[in-house]
């Protein structure tokens, strides 16, 4: 399968923290990637590295042929990045700034327009999208958000902890939006969580990543199986234990 | 009991450190204030009390004159100055003031039964109201001429009461210097419409600074706090681009309303200089010319280059100020932390605004010259009167200072945004706070 994502013994210390700890893993096209731990295990910081907000201690990740360290810019134009409890400019109509972020990732107009329309259909805000943001509900922030980071087609969707914060309603929905994207689309996504029976709902893959270390990798049935674990939950459970032994 | 409770609460969240260290810079920043306008007023009122004065004359009158002020407790300095070039005599003398006392004054006064004439000549050296005080004759003037009264009246026999019905014995015909140019005006007027002119451009430069930097603060900080800012630094657009659109942004709109206010003071103060430019000309009928004439003749009135030159200043002025204020909002974090991030400017506003509005600077011990010429504002606020009065040097040295620290900030505001330490600042600061409240 070809990858699109590469992460290469990814390594960040802040200054009293090793938040990252040589992580690793792949991405392939059209997969739904999940990094999956508890608050604090590093998630937000191995996903900022990789959309080259941060930079790394060391170790690499390469993007669609890219390197988040040599070239970050050509990183940004195969990805999009959607920050957790991410907001969206308050005073601005959900529809300004669809046009307002299409028209960084294109100086085209039709090109910016066919974003626009897409991010439009994806949302399924209808006529709120005339409203100003500052009266959005959470779950229509980010839907609208949502949109926003597949509507340029990036090679891959990073989206940090997409569902938390949401009802159940909403959560399943946006689960669903992602879901058709990967199939229909070919869009491979980087998610993260610490609802780890929700995600076993979207994932194709997880990474366990707890204290800066990426424990284990795979599939969830392939997971549960080997733990001979009920969920991902047990799965940590276990996964966290044995490191804990040897 | 619960009101207590809510008190207390409402209490603790306003005051906090940051609160208490702001209370403290600033109480340590008017005492600072206050110390360096104690020693340039108490100077200059000591030098109130001595009168220079030129006795061209020298007559018994005179010198019965001149010991009488002596006895009266003013320090009378004697100078020789020849000819008129007034400029030129208190530069010989190393004098702010002086009064020249004209040959035949005696005789005038003596037998021709008319008022003696004397010539009272003040040095301006800037625009600041505390700054010429000690070159007023005025109460250098208001002694001679009780004195003078005393004098002719004992010698004609004239009694106290007969005394104050006396016409005025004296007049006086003032001459105002500036740098090497003298106009036969009173150094008052020339004082009055200066202030006027200068009144405007700091109060506009004020409101100025403190709206772009607040702008700027708060969209850089609502950006961290809504993490727009990191949906956009993940996007593909330069980050110069970024920052230089908001830099842009908040500079043009600040200048949209600089020029609002420009304009609406500028009719305030038209209004007001006229009136009380009118009223001088009616009171100072004595006057040889009118104020315009004499700023024109003493080289204070303002060209197009010096126009240019200020415009220039203001232009540096506002990439510092935007240059701090990427920073400030860089490392503010929440709501709070980016309305005490303006602080630091109001600061480096505020202090040389009110110093510069009171003494001149270049006249202040060396000290408090480097302390206050270290503030890039300080720079901009003295422009108009550096120009004014001919400090073409402190003028472009402070133009080059500006330029210098412009730069600096502009690379340290570059950095923090090119690398990720625009994300790391506040993060490390919440850490820290974070980490010692858990360790309470
Ligand atoms: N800017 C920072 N400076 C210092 N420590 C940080 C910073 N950001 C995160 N951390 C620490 O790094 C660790 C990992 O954090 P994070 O990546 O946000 O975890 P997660 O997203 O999995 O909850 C935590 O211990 C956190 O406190
Ligand atoms: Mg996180």
């Amino acid at each position: 399968m070809e990858k699109i994502l590469e992460v290469r013994e990814l390594s960040k210390q802040y200054s009293k923290v090793l938040a990252a700890d040589k992580v690793s893993f792949d991405i392939g096209k059209g997969e739904i990637f999940a990094l999956i731990g508890p608050n604090g295990a590093g998630k937000t910081t191995t996903i900022r590295m990789i959309s080259t907000l941060l930079t790394p201690t060391s170790g690499d990740a390469v993007v669609a042929g890219h390197s988040v360290v040599n070239a970050p810019d050509k990183v940004r134009q195969c990805i999009t990045y959607l920050p957790d409890e991410a907001g969206a400019y308050k005073t601005m109509t959900g529809m300004a700034y669809l046009k307002f972020m299409a028209g960084l990732f294109t100086s085209d107009k039709t090109t910016a327009d066919s974003y626009v329309k897409r991010a439009c259909e994806i949302c399924g805000l209808g006529d709120r999208l005339r409203d100003k943001i500052g009266s959005y509900s959470r779950g229509m922030i980010r839907k609208l958000l949502l949109a926003r980071a597949v509507m340029p087609r990036p090679k891959l969707a990073i989206l940090d902890e997409p569902t938390s914060g949401l009802d159940v309603l909403n959560a399943i929905e946006i689960r669903k939006m992602i879901k058709s994207l990967a199939r229909e689309e070919g869009t491979s996504f980087l998610l993260s969580s610490h609802n780890m029976l929700e995600i076993e709902f979207v994932s194709d893959r997880v990474g366990i990543i707890s204290n800066g270390h990426l424990m284990v990798t795979g599939e969830t049935a392939e997971l549960k199986q080997r733990y001979s674990a009920a969920n991902l939950e047990e799965v940590f459970e276990r996964v966290v234990l044995e490191n804990e032994v040897h | 009991m619960k009101f207590i409770n809510l008190l207390k609460k409402e209490l603790s969240e306003l005051i906090n450190k940051q609160m208490i260290l702001g209370l403290a810079v600033t109480m340590i920043i008017l005492m600072f204030v206050g110390n360096m306008m104690e020693s340039t007023i108490g100077e200059a009122v000591s030098e109130s009390y001595s009168i220079n004065i030129c006795d061209r004359d020298d007559t018994e009158l005179t010198h019965t004159l001149l010991n009488e002020l002596e006895a009266s407790g003013a320090s009378v300095k004697l100078c020789q100055a020849e000819g008129d070039d007034y400029s030129a005599i208190l530069e010989e003398n190393d004098i702010p003031s002086l009064v020249i006392i004209p040959e035949g004054f005696s005789d005038t006064l003596l037998t021709g039964g008319t008022s003696g004439q004397l010539i009272s000549i003040s040095a301006m050296d800037s625009a600041a109201t505390m700054s010429n005080i000690s070159n007023d004759n005025s109460g250098a003037l208001a002694l001679i001429e009780d004195r003078l009264t005393n004098i002719l009246a004992i010698e004609a026999g004239i009694s106290e009461n007969q005394l104050a019905l006396m016409d005025n014995p004296l007049v006086i015909s003032e001459q105002t210097v500036v740098a090497d140019n003298s106009a036969a005006i009173s150094i008052d007027d020339v004082m009055n419409d200066v202030m006027m002119q200068n009144m405007i451009l700091p109060i506009v430069v004020f409101v100025l600074i403190m709206m772009t930097s607040q702008m700027l603060i708060s969209t850089i900080s609502n950006e961290k706090i809504d993490k727009t800012l990191e949906t956009l630094l993940s996007a593909p657009v330069s980050r110069t681009a970024v920052i230089a659109a908001k830099m842009l942004a908040a500079a043009a709109v600040a200048l949209i309303n600089a020029a609002v206010y420009m304009f609406g003071f500028s009719f305030f103060v038209s209004g007001a200089t006229d009136s009380v430019t009118e009223e001088m000309n009616a009171t100072a009928a004595g006057q040889f010319i009118s104020v315009d004439a004499a700023l024109e003749q003493l080289g204070l009135t303002l060209g197009a280059v010096d126009y240019i030159f200020i415009g220039l200043q203001l232009f540096l002025t506002i990439m510092i100020c935007l240059s701090v204020s990427l920073i400030l909002g860089a490392m503010a974090n929440d709501i709070k932390s980016s309305q005490n991030m303006t602080m630091p400017i109001l600061m480096l506003a505020m202090v040389p605004y009110l110093i510069s509005m009171l003494a001149d600077i270049n006249s202040l011990p060396m000290i408090f010259r480097v302390i206050v010429y270290a503030i890039p504002f300080t720079h901009t606020f003295s422009a108009m009167s550096n120009l004014m009065f001919g400090n073409t040097a402190v003028f472009f040295g402070g133009l080059a200072y500006q330029a210098v620290v412009f730069l600096l900030c502009m690379f340290f505001a570059l950095k923090l945004f090119k690398s990720d330490k625009i994300f790391t600042i506040s993060l490390n600061f919440g850490q820290k706070a974070r980490f010692k409240r858990n360790t309470k």
